[in-house]
């Protein structure tokens, strides 16, 4: 007899609540080392920064996990950022259109970039990671043909406001975007046709082709949706900073993969986390952020970040490995 | 209970004496590494020596990036920092980050490079590019025996000092020519203030042109360096050149005769004078409303921290000279900008 849907929804259920608890125990024991062992971790400034590079972090994690789901990959994750706050600067500070507006154009031109590069994956049936990899370069380069000037600075308040919100005088306000984004997707995913059909194409391409899934219309919509969010992540980001700058997003690709990757998303695709990864954010963030006010030299906080990397895919592959042995 | 009462207003007390005399610890911030921030560092070691500061440290962000020098700040404030002399990574875009700062009680001075205007930084303490590069160029001609054809060597065009830089050295021309002189300009070369292409622009225009000029202005540490090195190794006694800064390959060439001069600026009391600054400033002065600043087209609160030309002349005294200017600017400088009375 076949186990009936709801037992085995349990079973996943407390398997995702102890892989979540998990990380969730290693992010408290890292705060509780910082809070105690690095000073002025605890201070509001410190605390509101961190928020708020949190939530910018998370987003690009997000941005990742969508076409990590598929089994995909999206290198371009960064040049897309970068594309899209460009032109929001340039329609903010140059056409002088509204905030609102701005931000819109920039959010498009993510999803359509992310479109361009799921239509190009359907069509020529190329892995995700060479796609992906060209496109970032073109990306790249077209941003630099268009903005030869270099950054678009000084953004109106109105927009760059958004980064100085806070609550509770240290929780940045740029993390309520962050929840409702996360919060939609964790929806998506749990309840909707849409993200379930993410996933199977994820777990198995072929027998979701053979059961009616449009795979190919799952890919297009999951590398719209990390557009979206590359871009998202870009406009917070640009807030942030005050300007929209040439370098938005260079140094993004470890951070995006880092994210989901320690929150349990498959490399391979099939599962994702959404806590997991706004965990995972959380724990690359605090890592950062403590062992910078304790002393230890950026570079070394780079080894860190790489090696954390490194030991999570590691874990992962080990974990399919030693489910392989066990269902032989 | 008198006891308990006692205590407590002791302990306010000294609390308030504390608070009063806040200790002032000076982060020195470059945009990214580069050897003209080099000497900052000792700047700020000796204004620690001569006024008692708790700490004036000097810390490099890895890369020319604004997000990495803000990330740097938001850092250097969660580890007790709470003063700042940043130069900005970005004249605009630093503001932004400035205006935090501010927001969290640290006060903030730009050195050696200016933030655009209206800006909440306290002023900019910076050389004075346009005199600094007029200065140059006028050596120069007279080097070159008031005739022949200029190569300015200079950064990137759309760096504002770039701009400025260019604009001196054709009045300075300009001037020139009004006074007789039979000088032209040949070349701004651009972008030269990176090894790399320094040295490919640089080598490419000595190899394949040197014969078509007859001196060099340099506004653009690197490209100074590389010149300095190429006229060496090319034994060119007709090409005249005039640099910029302090580096030790510089200066050997000036004693040695190969090139004629360089105009210094003045890191070192730049870190020097706003660490004093910043000291003052987080402990009750503030600036003079009617303080005499001398603006320029992007700053308004700008103070000149000071140039000076290096020949053969004076090559040996030329640290005893700079802090002679430093110690000028010291000298008037409560009187000219501070406020201390409340």
């Amino acid at each position: 007899m076949p186990p009936r849907p709801d037992a085995v929804n349990l079973n996943e259920l407390l398997a995702r609540i102890a892989k979540s608890a998990g990380l969730a125990l290693i992010v408290g024991v890292l705060i509780l080392i910082f809070v105690y062992g690095a000073q002025g971790f605890t201070s509001k400034f410190n605390l509101f920064n961190l928020t708020r590079n949190l939530s910018v972090a998370a987003v690009v994690g997000f941005g990742m996990m969508v076409v990590l789901a598929l089994g995909h990959m999206n290198l371009a994750l960064g040049s897309t950022a970068l594309a899209s706050v460009m032109i929001m600067g340039w329609v903010m500070k140059v056409a002088a259109l509204p905030v609102p507006v701005a931000v819109g154009c920039g959010l498009a031109v993510g999803s359509l970039l992310g479109l361009l590069n799921g239509w190009l994956i359907v069509k020529t049936k190329l892995h995700s990671f060479i796609i992906t990899l060209a496109t970032a370069s073109m990306f790249l380069g077209l941003v630099l043909i268009m903005f030869p000037g270099g950054p678009i600075s000084d953004l109106p308040r109105e927009f760059t406001g958004i980064s100085k919100t806070r609550y509770f005088g240290w929780v940045s306000g740029m993390l309520l975007i962050t929840l409702v984004a996360g919060v939609v997707l964790a929806v998506m995913y749990r309840f909707t046709t849409l993200g379930r059909q993410m996933l199977a194409t994820g777990a198995n391409p072929d027998a979701a082709e053979l059961s009616g899934i449009p795979v190919s219309r799952a890919i297009l919509l999951a590398h719209t949706l990390s557009g979206f969010l590359a871009a998202l992540a870009g406009v917070m980001f640009t807030a942030r900073q005050g300007s929209a700058l040439l370098s938005t997003g260079e140094d993004w690709l470890l951070a995006s993969f880092l994210a989901p990757l320690l929150g349990g998303t498959l490399l391979a695709g099939g599962y994702v986390s959404v806590v997991g990864a706004f965990l995972g954010a959380m724990l690359v963030g605090i890592l950062q952020n403590g062992l910078v006010l304790i002393g230890v030299p950026d570079f070394w906080v780079e080894f860190v970040l790489g090696l954390t990397l490194l030991i999570t895919v590691s874990l992962d592959r080990l974990r399919n490995v030693l489910a392989a042995r066990r269902g032989n | 209970m008198n006891n308990f009462i006692k205590s407590a207003v002791l302990a306010v007390t000294a609390s308030a004496a504390t608070m009063a005399a806040a200790e002032t610890r000076v982060a020195l911030v470059p945009g990214g590494p580069h050897p003209f921030f080099a000497n900052w560092e000792g700047g700020g070691v000796d204004a620690v020596k001569d006024f008692g500061v708790a700490s004036s440290d000097y810390r490099v962000p890895q890369e020319w990036k604004l997000d990495m020098q803000n990330k740097m700040l938001e850092s250097l404030v969660s580890q007790g920092y709470n003063a700042f002399a940043v130069f900005p990574g970005d004249a605009n875009g630093t503001n932004a980050m400035v205006s935090e700062l501010k927001d969290f009680g640290a006060p903030t001075v730009s050195i050696a490079g200016c933030t655009q205007s209206p800006s909440p930084v306290e002023f900019c303490l910076a050389t004075d590019v346009y005199k600094s590069a007029y200065q140059g160029t006028m050596a120069l001609i007279e080097a070159m025996g008031n005739e022949g054809k200029i190569v300015h060597e200079t950064s990137l065009l759309i760096d504002p000092n770039t701009q400025l830089r260019v604009a001196a050295v054709e009045q300075a021309i300009a001037d020139a020519q009004a006074e007789g002189k039979k000088v032209e300009l040949y070349q701004h070369l651009t972008d030269v203030d990176d090894q790399e292409k320094a040295d490919q622009k640089i080598n490419a225009l000595l190899a394949g042109k040197a014969h078509e000029f007859d001196g060099l202005v340099s506004t653009a540490w690197v490209a100074s360096v590389v010149t300095s090195k190429a006229l060496r190794s090319s034994n060119n006694e007709d090409l005249k050149f005039i640099a910029i800064d302090h580096d030790q390959i510089v200066l050997d060439a000036i004693k040695d005769g190969v090139i004629q001069g360089t105009m210094l600026q003045n890191p070192h009391g730049q870190a020097y004078i706003a660490t004093y600054a910043l000291d003052k400033l987080l402990n009750g002065c503030t600036i003079k409303a009617d303080a005499p600043f001398s603006p320029t087209p992007q700053h308004t609160t700008f103070i000149d921290s000071g140039t000076m030309l290096v020949t053969k002349d004076n090559i040996d005294n030329w640290e005893a000279e700079m802090k002679a200017v430093t110690d000028g600017i010291m000298a008037t400088f409560d009187e000219k900008f501070l406020d201390c009375a409340s």
